[in-house]
């Protein structure tokens, strides 16, 4: 492909992961699918069933982190984050960018009970889905996706909350940050699943980083926030 | 594995342009040396299109249940030479602002660039390739710098400035492991922030970034002379790599690091008789090498791609790895001659310490003789042998570990073998071939050196009792600050900055503590101020050790502690009991940058923060663990002024947060 083609070929600016095809002329690996995800029958804090791949992954870029409704410790922190990186991505939600809090106690939360914990944290919103299921398909999913390799961390379910998953199944990237981080840490992160920019983006994000870096140098003397 | 078959992979492999060491014999001793301080002009035969390499991405293996890795036939390979970069002239030439028009990634300016203007300039492009990991294996695909693992390393000497162009070119597109964005940090090179790789200056495929590298040594400010600086600080051996905040793990294990020595009056890259030098071996790729351990773990040969991909891990999970490399080869084998050698083991994990012994062919420990620790050259040189006391040698991840190895002691046909003591033994084939010597099973060889013959070129003078004369100590200016790991549920990756003057400041602040952001900063010092500093791991016993890497500076440890009263909240003074540190360790005999602390133990370490200004880093070197956050920033600034407005700003915000303030009123300056 001529380097031209190959630019005007990326197309619109306008984010949408999903539901544009994947970039011609660069291939990648397709995800492995149900393989790792599973394709757990899991219900939604609306009561409705799902399969995990098919309904919730398949071509989508989502983001994941696991909680339970009565943790009081660091999930109301992070859900609270999460709920300020809905605001801001709000345009993209629930059209190429998805939100799934898994619970780590499924026999303690129940439908409602995820619904209850959504609507107390702000966090019912159109995008953002509370999942429940059988405790064996949660801990597979759990141990799947959001193992450390650490028996300490991977056997306590309580130490799972500093993990979002970031996933872009279309281009089947896998990322992750911990949600406590700031807001802008969090976003650049989701972005860097986002599909590629072409050169010319590049070039005026560079350019335009490099404004904030020298607005910065004149109150601190070095690029401090930018 | 058949005869023929060997030989056919061996040419393949030379057609991929790797060095044996024969060919770095053929191209003569003096060469490494003169590289270094002749740029010559190079064009480069394979620029690739923006964001295309033409290497297809690998197709990779299911996690679940994790593969063993394909069998190997130990010690067939040689160990392969990373080649020495060789310095070009750059197009466009480098500027002392970013140059964003020409497709350099924003950045600060060169902190004392009319001071130290590069004199040296090379490029390494960062892009997709394939190698070849073992004779029996097919092509990996890797990311490497150049498209070679490991990548070419850089001999540089004091007093030559020097500037490495960092060119992004990796893929456009990539799938679950490797993050296409990078920002390449020197460890642990005295380096202006703008330079020094931090982790959130990361920049994007396509765009490239000039990392200066004055080449000076630390205390530019109160040292004239040349080379500037206070030669008694001078770091010899030491590594580049990818530093991409939380991806770290991924794109090294994918194969971006690469060594990088400095040469001067001490060390010098030859081994005659000139004043000041130590007389270590010390030709590239003749008497001394680089030794880069790495970890991984394959999957099953795929012969319809023509490839054995490494095992990729997706999230946050380090890889569990089953195999060992030594500069790119899985248990490769050197000739050596009856002379001494200098081996400069780096390991660059991503997250395991290697613990190494030396075994004779009867199987018998041999000494090695540890010159140097973490690049530094020691003040007196110490033994690792089964009578010094200190029978191992650990090399935690990113440290780096100079041994010479005398081959005199052993006759010619003997095989010497370089063991790994604390990993799990790697699974070489089934059935496990026989132990090449008593009490050294196959699994657990890193690599072995055949003595092949007498020396040719003549052996170095025994190594001084005294190498160097090291700087005194830093003063203590302050109560400590700590830097503790804790295990707190729901935040297994705590690591954060307290004041052991403040005791509210040493709580758990499970509810309010931040993780690392790269938008904020910790804890800020004061250009030519001098700190103390305890790092602290509060986990059990027996949990993670977290090796500490810390930016900028060597510090000299002053006392290493284990806690008797283990508790989440700290160890009160009392309860703090002294433990032996290895020569290679001990202040008073070390200069180190990484600073290993297990569970319970704490280390006491002393600094200076000399010369640049900006962001800086500390953090666990584990590389998943930095990738977790288990790293903060902090800050040099150039006045007491600053100093004064920006601790204030960071009491501020942590009073805001429901925390202690992190400094007193006579630490504001």
């Amino acid at each position: 492909m001529k380097r031209r083609n190959f630019f005007t070929s990326l197309g619109s600016d306008k984010p949408s992961g999903a539901l544009r095809a994947p970039v011609q002329g660069v291939p990648h690996v397709a995800s492995p699918g149900p393989a790792i995800f599973t394709n757990a029958l899991l219900r939604t804090h609306e009561n409705k069933e799902v399969r995990f791949y098919d309904d919730l992954i398949r071509g989508k870029q989502v983001l994941i982190n696991l909680m339970y409704a009565t943790c009081e410790g660091t999930c109301p922190i992070v859900t609270s984050n999460l709920v300020k990186v809905y605001e801001t991505l709000k345009n993209r939600m629930g059209k190429d960018l998805f939100m799934y809090s898994m619970t780590v106690k499924p026999e303690d939360d129940d439908p409602t009970a995820l619904k209850d914990y959504a609507e107390m944290h702000g966090a019912l919103l159109p995008g953002w889905t509370f999942l429940t299921g059988d405790p064996y398909d949660l801990e597979t999913i759990r141990y799947r996706l959001f193992r450390m390799d650490h028996i300490l961390i991977d056997t306590d379910i309580y130490s799972h909350t500093s993990f979002l998953l970031i996933i872009n199944d279309a281009t089947n990237r896998w990322l992750h940050v911990d949600p406590q981080a700031s807001l802008s840490t969090v976003l650049k992160k989701i972005s860097w699943a986002d599909p590629p920019k072409t050169r010319e983006q590049i070039m005026e994000e560079n350019r335009k980083l490099q404004e904030q870096i020298d607005k910065e140098r004149k109150k601190y003397g070095y690029r401090m926030n930018a | 594995m058949s005869k023929p078959q060997g030989r056919k992979k061996k040419e393949i492999r030379k057609k991929e342009g790797e060095v044996s060491r024969r060919s770095v014999l053929k191209m003569g001793a003096a060469a490494g040396a003169a590289t270094v301080l002749s740029p010559i002009i190079l064009t480069s035969k394979k620029s690739s299109v923006f964001g295309q390499t033409g290497v297809a991405e690998p197709v990779l293996c299911a996690p679940t249940p994790v593969p063993q890795s394909p069998p190997h036939t130990p010690f067939v390979d040689d160990l392969p030479v990373p080649f020495p970069a060789v310095p070009q002239f750059l197009s466009p030439a480098p500027t002392k602002n970013a140059n964003i028009a020409g497709g350099e990634a924003a950045r600060d300016p060169h902190q004392r660039w009319e001071e130290f203007n590069p004199s040296v300039t090379y490029q390494l492009e960062a892009r997709a390739g394939t190698h070849q990991f073992h004779r029996d294996y097919l092509p990996t695909y890797i990311w490497g710098f150049n498209g070679k693992y490991p990548g070419p390393t850089i001999l540089n000497a004091y007093g030559v400035p020097s500037l490495v162009r960092f060119k992004n070119s990796l893929p456009l597109t990539t799938s679950s492991f490797g993050t296409n964005k990078t920002t390449i940090h020197l460890h642990n090179g005295h380096t202006a922030s703008e330079s020094d790789g931090f982790a959130g200056d990361f920049f994007d495929t396509g765009l490239f970034k000039d990392n200066h590298y004055a080449n000076a040594y630390a205390g530019i400010d109160d040292f004239g002379g040349f080379p500037k600086g206070d030669p008694r600080e001078a770091q010899h051996t030491m590594w580049y790599h990818d530093h991409l905040m939380a991806e770290t793990a991924n794109n090294n294990y994918l194969g971006m690091n690469g060594a990088y020595f400095l040469y001067d009056q001490t060390s010098p890259p030859w081994e005659f008789n000139t004043p000041g030098s130590v007389r270590l071996p010390a030709f590239y790729g003749l008497t001394d090498f680089p030794l880069i351990l790495a970890q991984k773990r394959f999957c099953a040969t795929d012969t319809a791609n023509g490839r054995t991909e490494a095992f990729q891990v997706i999230g946050a999970a380090a890889p569990s790895t089953d195999k060992f490399t030594v500069n790119g080869k899985i248990q490769p084998k050197l000739s050596v001659r009856r002379r001494k050698y200098r081996f400069r083991i780096i390991n660059t994990g991503v997250v395991l310490p290697f613990t190494l012994s030396l075994h004779g062919p009867d199987g018998a420990q041999k000494p090695m003789t540890v010159v140097s620790s973490d690049g530094n050259l020691l003040h007196e040189p110490a033994d690792c042998s089964a009578t010094s006391g200190f029978p191992l040698l650990e090399v935690h991840v990113a440290s780096r570990m100079d041994v010479v190895i005398d081959f005199s002691q052993f006759s010619v046909g003997q095989s010497v073998y370089l063991k790994e003591n604390t990993q799990t033994p790697q699974f070489v084939s089934t059935p496990t071939p026989p132990d090449p010597a008593p009490g050294v099973p196959i699994g657990t060889v890193v690599m072995r050196f055949d003595v092949v013959g007498n020396a040719i070129i003549p052996d170095t003078p025994p190594i001084p009792d005294t190498l160097v004369e090291l700087p005194p100590i830093p003063a203590a200016s302050n109560p400590p600050f700590e830097w503790g790991f804790r295990f707190i549920p729901g935040r297994p990756n705590a690591f954060r900055v307290s004041h052991s003057a403040i005791p509210e400041n040493n709580q758990n602040h499970v509810d309010t503590d931040l993780p690392f952001d790269p938008f904020r900063a910790d804890h800020a010092v004061l250009k030519g101020s001098t700190e103390e500093w305890i790092i602290r791991n509060d986990t059990l016993a027996g949990n993670w050790l977290h090796p500490v890497h810390i930016h900028l500076e060597e510090g000299r440890v002053i006392e290493r502690a284990v806690c008797t009263v283990p508790s989440a909240t700290g160890c009160l003074p009392a309860n703090r009991t002294v433990q032996a540190m290895p020569p290679w360790e001990d202040g008073n005999n070390a200069r180190r940058d990484v600073y290993p602390v297990a569970g319970q133990q704490s280390l006491k370490i002393r600094l200076a923060f000399r010369d640049f200004v900006g962001r800086y880093l500390i953090h666990c070197h584990n590389m998943n663990h930095e990738d977790a956050f288990m790293m903060v920033r902090w800050d040099v600034v150039e006045t007491a002024a600053e100093l004064r407005r920006r601790r204030e700003e960071i009491n501020a915000d942590r009073i805001a947060r429901g925390e202690a303030p992190l400094y007193r009123k006579e630490d504001l300056g």
